[in-house]
């Protein structure tokens, strides 16, 4: 234990404690920028900087342990004086067209400005270090804004485990943090999941802009149809500040889409059930092979860029199955509107990567793409608040009579409806799996969780894995590789927590990860809480009508892709 | 190159052991920006105060020696200054302390030449 003085109080801390852990413990909030906790904790921005007696420098609260009879002042004149001219430095070099910045109005470093009462004297906002633009077909980089605090960077190797975005410093004095070189996200091995977008404190890294494009599609003679994940519901509701749990909001919003010129507002559930049907259907024959290696699922399209680009030995064992959002355009475009060219389909998703998903050659029918446009949380609710909508007195709009607006009929864990549906094909009682975990820690982004089961159907035993987190899926090649067990599936999501946590849902900050992970997850289970596991009978019924007639439609296939890397 | 920069070395070495030495006056603006310049190579480029307030402070540098410097210059110049007491490594922390001993030493080189009103 030490005793410090932080601000007149003295208080005994455990040894090893930063002195920003130690500040928080007697509710001394010290300003952050570049911390990320457990994940970016390496004092670049000098924003979190105190004053501790006897030191001649000042020092970082982030990375600097407490020692037995420290004196900290935390906002001390000298302690204010050189943030506001830190601040003064990185807003030299950041370019501030703040009214069309895609971070709009969650910029932590426009608060921070704001917060300080920064004003500038000899030098003026600035333009940017440099006026390169990094584009990618999931996420794209603005670099006039970057003010170098490096989370991104840390994001990408800590909890993605891509190593794409890099802090480049060949010129010190003008470093930028980039993928390789002159080359593109897609060139440079980018899975697009979306997390440094979610982590960058400015609008340096965005999702590519699909809003402009959209705008044109509806002013245009097309039949547009929105499709709208439920994950995104969740993301959305926080974004419009009603309550997390108020599902009235969700008819509400469905009519401000049809204000602003959807003709449809439908589900993805459909898509959803028929996945789970066709890949408990793909399971049962996989065992039935008694193939070596284990199923592994293919919705999470992060997860299956990042098995192209980085374990290619494995794609034989992915799941052949599209994921349930293209199913869902497929659905729309070439069954309920077979025939008519002006159908567009949108999907409002959580996710950054399936803006990637939709442009893959494989996913194409006709040479055309089957959804369209894909937005994520935030951009629909720019789109919308746009419009300036009086939501509070808007009427819900009608539920669209139609099996595609219905809500899934499953549970929420696709695993487990899988197996009930194998279970169900082999004529056994299906029992619910026990999951221990066996790697990392639930909402511990930089290690992500491994769950394992054993599933009994009859007399044969198998064992699955419920995978979420990139580290986590790291460890999992890695366990497939030892072979020390034999796995027949795995659910796997490449962002940590999953599509609650993914990189195109609403961005809070101030508030705990864990919080918000907590919360979306409560009401995720809300909305499922007289959900059976199960499978949907209709979606079934269109599984048969796949396999028959459309089964192109509903598979699809993977290759290794090409990426470089400096 | 190299005997200049050991040049800028010694003279620096000669000002913090003997604080009585004085530059002519002429002399200082134009020395003390090489001897910026010359901790070019030094900077990593990972924090603020040291990678962008060197730079700045150079230019505020070149506002004396164009003759547009005025009181605001200074101030600028003494706050960018003690800010690199906030640097993350010592090289921004030298630096800030070498621009510390200029400024205790020959504060009225600074403050003699800029516009006051």
């Amino acid at each position: 234990m030490a005793s410090i003085t932080i601000d007149g109080k003295t208080l005994k801390v455990k040894n090893g404690t930063t002195i920003l852990k130690a500040a928080e413990q007697i509710g001394i909030e010290i300003p952050t920028l570049c911390f990320l906790e457990e994940i970016n904790e390496i004092g670049f921005c000098r924003i979190c900087i105190v004053e501790v007696e006897d030191e001649q420098d000042l020092v970082s609260a982030c990375n600097t342990e407490v020692a037995s009879g420290m004196v900290i002042h935390t906002n001390s004149e000298k302690v204010k004086e050189s943030r506001k001219a830190t601040l003064d430095l990185l807003a030299s070099k950041h370019r501030f067209d703040c009214w069309r910045c895609p971070k709009d109005g969650m910029c932590e470093f426009y608060d921070m400005l704001k917060e300080h009462d920064i004003v500038f004297e000899e030098f003026g906002p600035g333009i940017g270090r440099t006026d390169e633009q990094i584009v990618g077909t999931g996420i794209s980089q603005d670099l006039t804004k970057c003010i170098l605090c490096k989370r991104c960077v840390a994001v990408c190797q800590e909890v993605v485990t891509a190593n794409v975005l890099k802090f480049r410093d060949e010129d010190p004095l003008n470093p930028v943090v980039s993928p390789t070189p002159g080359l593109t996200f897609d060139e440079s091995g980018c899975i697009f999941c979306g997390q440094c977008v979610k982590a960058c404190p400015t609008g340096t890294l965005f999702e590519t802009n699909h809003v402009e494009d959209l705008e044109n599609v509806l002013l245009e003679d097309n039949y547009v149809i929105a499709q709208i994940a439920e994950e995104a519901r969740i993301g959305l509701r926080e974004e419009f500040g009603v309550d997390i749990q108020d599902e009235s909001f969700d008819d509400v919003f469905d009519q401000a889409l049809k204000m602003i010129g959807f003709e449809e507002v439908v589900a993805t559930g459909v898509a959803e059930d028929l996945h789970v049907s066709a890949l408990g259907e793909e399971l049962y024959q996989h065992l039935q092979a008694k193939n070596d290696g284990p199923l592994l699922s293919s919705w999470c399209s992060g997860f299956v860029r990042y098995s192209e680009l980085y374990y290619s030995d494995y794609l034989d064992q992915l799941s052949k199955l599209r994921s349930p959002h293209i199913l869902q355009g497929s659905l729309l475009k070439h069954r309920e509107h077979k025939g008519k060219d002006n159908v567009k389909v949108i999907s409002i998703m959580p996710c950054t990567s399936k803006k990637y998903e939709i442009t893959r050659e494989e996913l194409k029918v006709n040479d055309e793409q089957v959804v369209d446009y894909v937005l994520t949380v935030r951009e629909i609710a720019k789109m919308i608040k746009r419009r300036g909508f009086d939501m509070e007195n808007m009427k819900p709009s009608v539920k669209q009579d139609s099996p595609y607006a219905l809500a899934r009929k499953t549970s929420y864990d696709l695993l487990e409806n899988v197996l009930a549906y194998v279970a169900n094909k082999m004529n056994v009682p299906f029992e619910k799996p026990k999951y221990k975990v066996i790697h990392g820690e639930r909402l511990v982004e930089t290690e992500g969780v491994i769950e394992e089961a054993t599933i009994k159907f009859g007399k044969e035993k198998f064992h699955v894995l419920r995978v979420s987190g990139g580290q986590a899926v790291k460890q999992m090649y890695q366990l497939l590789k030892d072979g020390k067990k034999k796995y027949a599936f795995a659910d796997v999501s490449h962002c940590a927590n999953g599509c609650m946590n993914g990189g195109g849902q609403a961005i809070r900050h101030n508030v705990e990860v864990h919080d918000v992970i907590l919360a979306r997850d409560e009401a995720m289970r809300r909305m499922h809480e007289n959900k059976e596991t199960t499978t949907n009978e209709y979606a079934n019924n269109l599984l048969d009508e796949f396999f028959t007639e459309k089964r192109e439609l509903l598979e699809t296939s993977y290759s290794v892709k090409e990426f470089t890397k400096e | 190159m190299a005997t200049e920069s050991l040049n800028v070395k010694e003279l620096y070495e000669k000002w913090i052991l003997d604080a009585k030495t004085k530059l002519t006056e002429e002399d200082l603006v134009p020395r003390v920006k090489e001897y910026l310049i010359g901790q070019h190579p030094e900077i990593c480029g990972k924090c603020a105060p040291c990678r962008d307030g060197v730079i700045k402070l150079e230019q505020l540098l070149d506002q004396y020696i164009e003759g547009t410097a005025t009181i605001k210059t200074l101030k600028e110049i003494e706050r960018l200054t003690y800010n690199l007491r906030a640097s993350r490594c010592s090289v921004g922390l030298d630096i800030g302390k070498n621009m510390e001993v200029i400024l205790e030493n020959d504060y009225h080189v600074l403050y003699k030449p800029v516009k006051k009103y």
